[in-house]
């Protein structure tokens, strides 16, 4: 087990504790709820994160048809689809005490949020369809390059385009002023946190997908 | 309007049973329990988060030695041959 792990697991800890037990300003209809920052937005940054090392492996597999980095593609990939339904899923539920709606099709940065993630569960449609490797890891690197740039695209430009219910929209960057710095204070060492846990859970998953492959090929 | 209709259901002012005894009487309740009601019972919510959290921990790093084992043991194999 590498350290680093042990300082993410008692990192996590301190910034879930933190992150009930730090004193928050008092903003109206928000009320406690403004706790939820420290959760929610770490789950987008993480899968960001996530979505990011899978374009770097698809790349490196279009460049060098290893095997293996097609493997830390689609891992990458999955745990990134994963944090992202905890997005939407913690941000529907939020929204529906902030907002007054489970969901809404007013809400640009929501829905485009859900088309991200169908983009993203084409992808391992996609991959299902081959039972050819090499055909399934190439056309899922391909595919998968494509499906990372619409999300800087659904999520930050088009969003930012439109009235939206998020903070952070008509133009106005998220986390400029509107944030409050006592907030500031957990909700960094979260985005650092949870992309962490995201990046051992990604560990994880393509080391056990790689012995796999090694006990299929043997 | 309807007495059995879920608006009508009053969960906001009354405790949901007469039978719960909730935290009162924590006067004479040890240190622990104390500060488990004080504050809204928040410190409720952040132990039921942390006990989910530290067993996902506890898996996660269980996952994580189990790969380790099988990959030492792949390895090992290899040089064998």
């Amino acid at each position: 087990m590498k350290p680093w792990k042990y300082v993410v697991a008692v990192g996590m800890t301190i910034v879930i504790s933190a992150g009930f037990l730090i004193h928050i300003p008092f903003i109206p209809i928000l009320e406690q709820t403004a706790r939820n920052i420290f959760f929610h937005v770490p789950m987008w940054m993480t899968m960001f994160s996530l979505f990011l090392i899978s374009f770097w492996y698809s790349i490196k597999y279009l460049n060098d048809p290893k095997p293996e980095f097609d493997i830390k593609a689609s891992s990458a990939a999955s745990v990134g689809v994963a944090f992202g339904i905890c997005g939407l899923l913690t941000g529907s539920l939020w929204a529906r005490f902030t907002w007054g709606s489970w969901w809404t099709f007013a809400e640009p940065k929501m829905n485009l949020a859900a088309l991200a993630m169908m983009i993203y569960v084409a992808y391992f449609v996609l991959r299902s369809a081959f039972d050819d490797r090499e055909k399934r890891a190439k056309l899922a690197a391909v595919y998968n390059i494509f499906a990372v740039t619409t999300i800087p695209f659904l999520l930050y430009v088009v969003p930012r385009q439109l009235t939206s219910l998020h903070p952070g929209a008509d133009g106005n960057p998220a986390f400029s002023e509107i944030t409050a710095a006592e907030l500031r204070y957990i909700l960094y060492p979260a985005f650092v946190g949870f992309i962490a846990l995201g990046f051992w859970i990604y560990d994880v998953v393509h080391r056990y997908k790689k012995v796999q492959f090694e006990v299929e090929n043997s | 309007m309807q007495e059995d209709s879920l608006a009508a259901v009053d969960t906001l002012t009354k405790a949901y049973s007469d039978q719960w005894a909730g935290s009162s009487g924590t006067e004479q309740a040890g240190a622990f329990i104390q500060f488990m009601s004080s504050n809204e019972l928040i410190y409720v919510v952040l132990g039921v988060s942390l006990i989910i959290w530290l067993v996902l921990l506890f898996f996660l790093f269980r996952v994580d030695r189990k790969v380790s084992i099988l990959e030492e043991q792949i390895q090992s194999k290899k040089e064998e041959v």
